[in-house]
C-alpha cells in the first residue's frame, strides 16, 4: 500500500510562522495508521520534494497570508495556489514553487491538499503563536484527522 | 546630473542581505552590501564542549552544511593531533563534492540562466531558444536541472543519514564505512547525473569536454556542431556574450583559494600540512603571480560593521564578535570585512580554477579577465571536473573495501589548544578557527565565502568584491536593472535578492 504523508512547514522562531510546526508537534502525539507518516519540513523549500515521493496522498500544512480572516482554516488544492507565487508566508522558495517543481519531476502526482491557517503576523525571533492562530490548532488537528480517515 | 539611490534587498527568512546602490547619470557610483541579519553562531559556541561544533555549525547554512561540518572536524583534529584513515578522507571528499555539485547545478540553471528569459531580451535572436531551454518549469534545461540536481545529495544521505545539517564526520573519521551497497548506490546516482550532464549541459562526453585546453579550442568546439552550440553551456555562453557579460562585473583582481579536498594519500599527516587534490594559493591580481597560501595572512575588519570597534584588522585567533548595532552611523552591516595580506580578495570557482591551474579557465582569463560570464562558466566547468573526481573517489573506495573509516582517538576529549579547518565550499573559501581553554570552546570564528565576497568596506575604506564589481556599471533602465541581477547572480549569493528602487518603489527579485 502506498503511504500517506503529512508534511508540516514553518519556522517556530518567527511567531505565527511556526503554525505548521505547532501542528507537527501535536500530530506526533497521536496514534496513526501504519501508512501515515508525519514530517517536519521546517524551511526546507525545494529539499522537501523528497517528502512528496513514494506516497499516494500528501497533506501540506503551513501558515497562510491573504486567504481570509486571521485564525480561519483553509483547505486548498494546488490549483488554488496557481498564480499566487510567494503569497504563502514563504519558507525559502515556498510551497507554490515546490508544487510547480513536483509537477515537473514526478508523474503521477500524489493527491495533494494544503491545510493552512490565516496568521496574524510573522514576528522575527519571537517564539509562540498569537491567540487567534493558537485557537485554530485543535480544529486543524481534527480536520487533518478527518481528511485521513476517509 | 541626476543622482538616485537603488536599494537591493536579498531577503529570506533564514538570512537577509540588502544592496544599496547610488547612481549618477545611469552609472553606479557607490555600492553598499548590507548583511541585515545578525546570526550569533560564534557566541552560541563559546563555553560549549568542543565537539558540539559538529552539531551546531552544520546548521549555519541549509546549502553547505557538509562544508561547515568538514571545517569544524578538521579544526578539532588539528588541535588534538588526531589522525584519520584514507577512506574517511575519501568519504568526506565524496560528500563535499556532491553538495557542491548540487549547489552549482541549481545556481546555474534554476537561477542564473532564467534571467535570459527577461522581456528585455525579447528582440534578441536568442530569445526563443532562451525560453525553450531556461524558462522556469517549462524549459528543458530548467526541468532537467530540477530533476537531476536533487539526486546528488542522496549520496550524502547514504553516508551521513540525512542532508542538510548532517553530523557524520567525527574526529578520527566518519560514522559509516563505504559498504558495497553504498558504493553501488552512489555509482548509480553518479551515472544518472553524468549521463544527463553529458546530454544536456555539455552536448558531448565528459572526457572530450575535459580535454579542452584553451580559449581557442573552446570557441572552435562551440561552433563545431549544433549539439555543442545548443547544449546548455553553449546557449549560456552565447547568450551571455551576446549581452556583454564577458565585459562586466570584474570586481577585485585578487583571488584566494584554500585548496579543495584533502589528499587521501596524506591521511597520516595532520590537517595543517595535508595536501589537496586541487591546489591552494593566492593569485595577486597586480603581478599575476600565484603565491603559496598562508592562513596567518587573514584578518577581519569591523570599521563599517555593527560590532564593537577595534583598530585595523585582526586574525581570527584574535577575532572578536561583539554585536554593537549602530543604525545611525556610517556602519552598515552585520558582516565583517575579511582581507588577505591586507588586500580585498574574491573567492569561488573562478579563483579555485585559476589557482589550481585549470588550462581552459586560465586561457579565458588571460584573454578577457575575470568577468561575470567566466565566473559562472567556471562554476559549470567545475561540475564536469567533480563528476570525474567523484568517480575516481568511488573507485578508490571500492578498491579498499576493508580499510577502516575511523581511527578512534586515544584521548576521549579534545585537549586545550587552538586549530583551524579550511575547506572549499560551493561558494569558495570557508574557515573555522577554534580555541579551547579548560575543556570548553573559548573562541570560535567562522569566515564564510560570502563574508569574503560580500564584505563591506574595511578600515582603509576599500570596498568588498561584490560592491566593487558593481561600481562603474552602466544600467540601461534604472527602473529594471537586469544587468545588476546578472552580476549579483554570477557571484552566487546564497540568499534571495530583491532590487529595490527607492524613488520609483519598483522591485525586481533575484533568487540565489
Amino acid at each position: 500500500m502506498d503511504a500517506r504523508h503529512i508534511i508540516c512547514f514553518g519556522n517556530e522562531l518567527h511567531g505565527d510562522d511556526g503554525f505548521g510546526i505547532r501542528i507537527y508537534t501535536q500530530l506526533c502525539r497521536l496514534t496513526w495508521p501504519k501508512d501515515v507518516e508525519v514530517f517536519n519540513a521546517g524551511i526546507a523549500g525545494l529539499n522537501a520534494l523528497r517528502l512528496l515521493e513514494d506516497c499516494s496522498q500528501a497533506i501540506l500544512v503551513d501558515a497562510l497570508a491573504n486567504f481570509g480572516n486571521v485564525g480561519g482554516i483553509c483547505v486548498l488544492r494546488p490549483e488554488d495556489l496557481a498564480g499566487r507565487q510567494q503569497k504563502l508566508t514563504g519558507h525559502g522558495l515556498g510551497i507554490p514553487y515546490l508544487l510547480e517543481a513536483v509537477k515537473v519531476i514526478r508523474q503521477p502526482l500524489p493527491d495533494i491538499l494544503i491545510v493552512g491557517v490565516e496568521i496574524a503576523a510573522v514576528k522575527p525571533f519571537s517564539i509562540g503563536l498569537s491567540d487567534k492562530t493558537e485557537q485554530a490548532v485543535p480544529k486543524t488537528i481534527r480536520l487533518i484527522r478527518n481528511l485521513l480517515s476517509e | 546630473m541626476s543622482r538616485r539611490i537603488i536599494q537591493i534587498d536579498l531577503n529570506r527568512v533564514e538570512g537577509d542581505l540588502d544592496f544599496q546602490l547610488e547612481m549618477e547619470d545611469g552609472k553606479v557610483v557607490d555600492a553598499r552590501c548590507i548583511g541585515s541579519l545578525y546570526r550569533g553562531f560564534e557566541q552560541i559556541l563559546v563555553g560549549r564542549m568542543p565537539k558540539d561544533s559538529l552539531v551546531i555549525t552544520p546548521r549555519i547554512c541549509g546549502i553547505c552544511g557538509t562544508a561547515h561540518l568538514n571545517s569544524a572536524v578538521l579544526a578539532l583534529e588539528q588541535i588534538g593531533r588526531i589522525p584519520v584513515p584514507p577512506n574517511a578522507i575519501r568519504i568526506r571528499n565524496l560528500c563535499l563534492m556532491a553538495e557542491t555539485l548540487q549547489s552549482d547545478l541549481r545556481q546555474s540553471f534554476l537561477f542564473f540562466t532564467a534571467d535570459f528569459c527577461h522581456p528585455k531580451y525579447i528582440n534578441r535572436l536568442f530569445y526563443d531558444k532562451a525560453l525553450a531551454a531556461f524558462l522556469p518549469f517549462k524549459g528543458w534545461v530548467h526541468r532537467g536541472a530540477l530533476e537531476y540536481s536533487r539526486h546528488a545529495v542522496e549520496i550524502i544521505a547514504l553516508f551521513g543519514g540525512q542532508w542538510p545539517h548532517s553530523s557524520y564526520m567525527l574526529p578520527g573519521g566518519v560514522t559509516t564505512a563505504a559498504s558495497s551497497r553504498h558504493i553501488i548506490d552512489s555509482f548509480s546516482i553518479l551515472n544518472k547525473l553524468t549521463r544527463w550532464f553529458e546530454q544536456t549541459v555539455i552536448g558531448t562526453d565528459l572526457d572530450s569536454w575535459l580535454a579542452l585546453q584553451s580559449a581557442d579550442e573552446f570557441f572552435a568546439w562551440l561552433t563545431a556542431k549544433d549539439a555543442h552550440a545548443d547544449s546548455a553551456i553553449g546557449l549560456f555562453t552565447r547568450m551571455s556574450r551576446d549581452i556583454g557579460l564577458h565585459r562586466l562585473g570584474f570586481g577585485t583582481p585578487h583571488m584566494l583559494s584554500y585548496g579543495a579536498y584533502d589528499d587521501p594519500e596524506e591521511a597520516g599527516t595532520f590537517p595543517l600540512h595535508r595536501k589537496h587534490l586541487f591546489k591552494a594559493g593566492f593569485l595577486d591580481g597586480d603581478t599575476g603571480n600565484i603565491e603559496p597560501f598562508e592562513q596567518n595572512e587573514i584578518t577581519e575588519h569591523v570599521r563599517y560593521s555593527w560590532f564593537q570597534p577595534y583598530k585595523g584588522g585582526r586574525h581570527p585567533f584574535q577575532g572578536q564578535t561583539i554585536p554593537d548595532y549602530q543604525p545611525h552611523s556610517d556602519r552598515y552591516t552585520w558582516s565583517k570585512a575579511p582581507r588577505y595580506q591586507n588586500k580585498v580578495v574574491q573567492t569561488g570557482p573562478l579563483a579555485d580554477a585559476l589557482i589550481d591551474g585549470v588550462p581552459l579557465i586560465r586561457s579565458l582569463y588571460e584573454a578577457e579577465g575575470g568577468n561575470a560570464w567566466l565566473r559562472q562558466f567556471s562554476r559549470l566547468c567545475r561540475t564536469a571536473k567533480l563528476l570525474h573526481t567523484m568517480r575516481e573517489t568511488l573507485h578508490e573506495l571500492a578498491a579498499h573495501p576493508d580499510d577502516p573509516h575511523m581511527i578512534s582517538p586515544v584521548e576521549k576529549e579534545i585537549p586545550d589548544g587552538e586549530g583551524f579547518g579550511l575547506v572549499t565550499a560551493a561558494r569558495g573559501a570557508l574557515g573555522h578557527w577554534v580555541q579551547i581553554t579548560d575543556g570548553v570552546i573559548s573562541r570560535y570564528q567562522v569566515v564564510t565565502p560570502t563574508a569574503w565576497n560580500a564584505s563591506p568596506k574595511d578600515s582603509e575604506g576599500r570596498h568588498g568584491h561584490w560592491e566593487s564589481s558593481l561600481i562603474g556599471l552602466t544600467v540601461d533602465d534604472p527602473d529594471d536593472p537586469v544587468e545588476i541581477g546578472h552580476i549579483i547572480r554570477s557571484h552566487d549569493p546564497c540568499l534571495v535578492c530583491t532590487v529595490h528602487l527607492l524613488d520609483t518603489g519598483k522591485r525586481i527579485t533575484v533568487w540565489p
